[in-house]
């Protein structure tokens, strides 16, 4: 800005590309400039010192001195608790993501079959995107899956003769079944509405043709619905899968008590939580290592995404 | 906030230097330990604010306690910061940033992390000779390098309580040994009530450490070189409670934590591995049908052993007011012995850190706290300032292992001897 | 369509049987919260509550160790102060991305996209740490700002700007509005449908963060869900009024949510999410 008081002959062409036709560039930046710093300040330049701390000891500093060159990585790789968490992470995947998927569609196919009520339906599966994880997990942890005789699977297993079972105490894995639920109810109702969309958009003309030839049920689904919803599907997942590895918040509430977390159980943002800031120990080398290594492989995994899904929407052109 | 309250030292710097001045006199051991006195200090000390932290403490009334001796303090303001939640990870955080607490309390007066990095004001000097006033076992724990870096508060520690009567009941003695503990669990639980809880993650948590001890073993070597427990007897206790977990004696879950009195008082448990702070609660529900025991020996090496720690009073290095700091600290957790007994007695039973207090502490004059404070000295062992956490992680991971998932100890400690060889020749660096 | 009524019966069958267990978990916070300790650990399940008054609201209120009002407090500021913060900055940014098509804005659309797989709670320590160099822990500054900069919000607003008529916009610069001056007057008048659906998304998750709040939010800022998550496991937890915190957490939500939703599924529907 500064120079625009002073434009020495020479530089005013110079000046002038910058500034653009009508000063187009001025506004650009004007309007892109909150967003863009905000994300170079708490975005890339935290990422870089992590990058930059993970290659020292870094116990209970940030401006540390003594390098160690990839220590920190050789010692994540070898931790055992560390590979789990990523281990975690695709059996959680694994079970969440096709349920969540399946459930979602399920849902908006069976409201989109009524005739009427179908926005109290719809508003009653939609109603736990409004609750929070913290929440949900107290009610799963202290009411539904609760150790004790008076949890209520418990209740019902006791009235049924059997004994109580300590359903998020590990030893078994069973507490998958309470993790899994849980974000099932929490989400489910979000992705229903994306696919309610999808649907909204396919055109009437597609089945009345379907129907003309005699397709009806599971055929209209397979072959007319489903492929209809590809790009919808394709978003649903990628950000299913995105929030998988995110899991943080309901794990954290159902597993952990005070300073302390099990060894099972372990999603890929709980151990390097647990690692670099719980507990009272503080290893910033050892967690900017493990920063930078979720963070390429989450970049990896969308490049890879995005790679598949651009093929298939040319194949669908 | 921040901004303001250091504008505000700079402001009144040459105060503040007063202060610091004031304070540094009050450090010489010969001067006298009355506060420094109104005539030439009070003015200018009453300008510097001091932060002090605590974890949350569950027992009703000591907040409003500690803020009680905070505000009698004449020489400084002191401003009590409440922690609840994991505290030691938000003091950890809190010391890298630029509004750092001057006096908090940590366990066991500082981790070897803290002090390496050198967060931790050196308060060697500041204590002196009475040092000797302290329980010699806390004293010991809290020195490493000839250095210490807290002032013990007062003295935490688990145990087993049981109910007489139902032991009695089922035609069992109180446990000694480790399989007494195991068939007393199984003769007294019944469909109403669970044998013994220790937590509802089986007990591993908690127990995890005590069964090196109770088997026989300690941590770490004499130089700290290595661990010193991977031995026959310490792989039978592990399997022996792995076998006491399958036998249906341990209440596997309850309403609360094992560091809440509440499954006990609820009677959910006839047995259970507690904290001595839940012995106020606990005795208002069974009144005389309590008792004590320390966690009972196993195998043919054991002994009984009980866990203790204390909370130590820090000075932070980095803080904008050191001296004045260690003066309040002095202050309140040396001089002010009137406190010092209060802080252990009258909000959830605690053991005063200074044996010559302990009289003083009624609750521990008879029955279940006399039988504890005895426990502490002729069983008390607390974690080796180098059991840091990242070995203390490795190591629970193991021992879930072999407990939860019946693997076998010899190789899952084997992965777990390496692991603690690289990171104890690290904490020796 | 050919359906049966016995298909159809199925179909409202299966619905309100969902429709039930849907609910149930929402049942369960208003059960416990008005019940007393006792009835919540009985032995045997009791489907009602058995203290139908306000004796655990007066309790919770009365609990230190929650400090539900504060806390409800903190969490309303942060919430909205991160909304507005959200919306504003990312729908310039999108507005300018929909509208500029220059090698710079080209390499900009596609740092947004980047930023978009790379989640914020991946990051979580580096951000921390700036936070804590900044001398950001336990302020609103530090619950707010680094957490305002949604490269999601700012492609949902992108793709709706794509669609919105330039048209409007050329008319107004030639009434002698200049970019800025049009963006405010014509343009933000003409898309509140879409600005409500994304600040209804921020706000929810905002309300209802916890992983950020836990790591810097302290004595002044700790907000409702880091609190009822630290008493759930602290020393003297009670039941009735853990519960009762719950319901008093989740009901503004709740009627912002029932109030909103309609924008909600409108922005979902209409934006490119796809």
């Amino acid at each position: 800005m500064t120079s625009a008081t002073a434009p020495t002959q020479p530089r005013r062409g110079l000046w002038h590309r910058v500034r653009g036709r009508q000063g187009r560039n001025l506004w650009f930046a004007l309007f892109v400039a909150p967003f863009f710093i905000g994300l170079l300040v708490f975005v890339y330049v935290p990422i870089a010192w992590s990058a930059y701390l993970s290659f020292f000891e870094a116990r209970n500093t940030v401006t540390p001195t003594k390098f160690v060159g990839f220590d920190n990585y050789l010692y994540l790789l070898g931790d055992d608790l560390f590979r789990n968490s990523l281990l975690v992470f695709v059996a959680f995947a694994v079970f969440i993501v096709p349920l969540t998927y399946a459930c979602s569609l399920g849902l908006a196919l069976l409201l989109d079959k009524l005739r009427w009520g179908r926005a109290f339906f719809r508003s009653v599966f939609f109603i736990p995107t409004a609750v929070s994880y913290v929440i949900a997990a107290i009610i799963w942890r202290f009411s539904f899956f609760n150790g004790a005789r008076f949890g209520l699977l418990n209740s019902w297993l006791r009235s049924w003769g059997f004994d109580p079972v300590n359903w998020l105490g590990g030893g078994n894995n069973l507490y998958w079944i309470a993790l899994v639920s849980v974000r099932l109810w929490l989400q489910v109702g979000f992705y229903m509405i994306l696919f309610i969309a999808g649907l909204n958009k396919i055109p009437v003309e597609t089945y009345e043709a379907a129907a003309l030839d005699g397709a009806s049920g599971w055929k209209l689904l397979r072959w007319i619905t489903l492929p209809q919803l590809r790009a919808t599907s394709v978003a649903v997942v990628m950000l299913l899968l995105i929030n998988a590895f995110q899991a943080f918040d309901e794990f954290y509430n159902m597993l952990g008590s005070i300073g302390s977390y099990p060894p099972y159980g372990r999603p890929p943002l709980v151990h390097l939580y647990l690692i670099a800031l719980g507990g009272g120990k503080q290893d910033l080398g050892v967690g900017g290592a493990g920063t930078v290594i979720l963070t390429a492989i989450i970049v990896a995994f969308g490049v890879l995404q995005n790679r598949v899904l651009n093929r298939g929407e040319r194949a669908d052109r | 906030m921040n901004i303001s309250r250091r504008s505000l030292l700079l402001a009144g710097g040459s105060l503040a230097a007063a202060a610091t001045l004031a304070a540094c006199g009050n450090n010489n051991p010969l001067s006298s330990p009355t506060p420094i006195g109104s005539t030439s200090a009070s003015g200018s000390a009453s300008d510097v604010t001091l932060q002090q932290w605590y974890h949350e403490y569950g027992e009703a009334g000591v907040k409003e306690a500690v803020e009680r001796y905070a505000a009698a303090y004449p020489n400084a303001t002191v401003e009590v910061k409440w922690t609840p939640g994991d505290y030691s990870s938000i003091l950890a955080a809190q010391l890298l940033t630029n509004d750092i607490p001057d006096v908090f309390e940590y366990e066991q007066g500082g981790s070897l992390d803290m002090i390496r990095a050198g967060q931790l004001e050196d308060l060697t000097e500041l204590i002196g000779d009475q040092a000797a006033d302290f329980n010699p076992a806390v004293m010991k724990r809290f020195t490493f390098e000839d250095k210490i870096y807290g002032i013990p508060q007062t003295i935490d520690m688990q145990l087993l309580y049981y109910r007489p009567s139902l032991l009695e009941a089922a035609g069992v003695e109180p446990p000694t040994t480790f399989e007494q503990l195991v068939a007393a669990a199984n003769a007294v639980k019944s469909a109403d009530i669970g044998g013994f809880f220790a937590g509802n993650d089986g007990g591993i948590g908690v127990l995890g450490t005590i069964l090196i001890w109770a088997s026989g073993s300690d941590q770490l070597t004499e130089d700290r070189s290595a661990v010193a427990f991977l031995n026959d007897d310490f792989y039978a206790a592990l399997t022996s409670y792995r076998d006491f977990l399958r036998s249906g004696g341990v209440l596997e879950a309850a309403s609360a934590e094992w560091y809440d009195g509440a499954a006990f008082v609820n009677g959910e448990a006839a047995m259970q591995w507690g904290g001595l702070w839940s012995l106020p609660d606990i005795k208002k529900a069974w009144g005389d049908d309590v008792a004590v025991l320390p966690f009972p020996a196993i195998g043919a090496n054991g002994r009984p052993a009980v866990p203790f720690g204390a909370f130590g009073s820090c000075v932070a290095a980095k803080g904008a007011n050191v001296d004045a700091s260690k003066a309040f600290a002095k202050w309140l957790w040396i001089d002010q012995e009137e406190f010092q007994v209060d802080f252990s007695n009258s909000y959830g039973t605690h053991i005063p850190a200074k044996p010559s207090l302990v009289a003083q502490a009624d609750k521990l004059a008879d029955g279940p706290g006399k039988d504890a404070a005895q426990f502490v000295s002729d069983h008390g062992f607390a974690n080796d300032i180098m059991w840091s956490g990242a070995l203390g992680d490795a190591y629970s991971t193991a021992v879930s292992n072999v407990i939860k998932d019946g693997k076998d100890p010899k190789t899952e400690f084997a992965a777990f001897e390496a692991t603690a060889k690289t990171e104890l020749a690290k904490l020796q660096s | 369509m050919k359906t049966g009524k016995v298909g159809l019966a199925l179909r409202y069958g299966v619905a309100s049987a969902l429709a039930l267990l849907f609910l149930l978990p929402l049942y369960v916070i208003v059960r416990n919260a008005f019940s007393t300790n006792a009835n919540i650990t009985a032995a045997r399940w009791n489907w009602l509550p058995d203290q139908a008054n306000l004796t655990n609201l007066h309790s919770l209120l009365a609990n230190d160790s929650i400090g539900i009002v504060r806390a409800m407090g903190n969490s309303a500021v942060m919430s909205l102060l991160q909304t507005a913060g959200t919306v504003t900055v990312s729908l310039l940014a999108g507005y300018a991305l929909a509208r500029y098509t220059h090698r710079v804005a080209r390499v900009l659309l596609g740092l947004t996209v980047f930023t978009l797989m790379v989640p914020a709670a991946t990051t979580f320590l580096p951000m921390f740490i700036i936070t804590a160099q900044l001398g950001w822990i336990d302020t609103f500054r530090g619950l707010v700002i680094p957490g305002m900069f949604s490269a999601f919000a700012t492609y949902l607003f992108r793709q709706f700007f794509l669609d919105f008529p330039v048209e409007l916009e050329d008319a107004s610069l030639i009434d002698g509005c200049n970019p800025w001056t049009s963006f405010w007057r014509i343009v933000v008048p003409n898309s509140t449908g879409i600005i409500a659906a994304v600040g209804t998304i921020v706000l929810i998750g905002s309300w209802n963060a916890f992983l950020w709040p836990t790591l810097i939010g302290r004595d002044a800022t700790r907000t409702v869900q880091v609190a009822l998550s630290q008493f759930m496991t602290s020393q003297g937890v009670r039941y009735p009024e853990l519960f009762m915190g719950t319901l008093v957490a989740v009901l503004p939500m709740l009627f912002v949510f029932l109030f909103l939703q309609r924008y909600l599924v409108q922005g979902l529907t209409t934006s490119g999410l796809r």
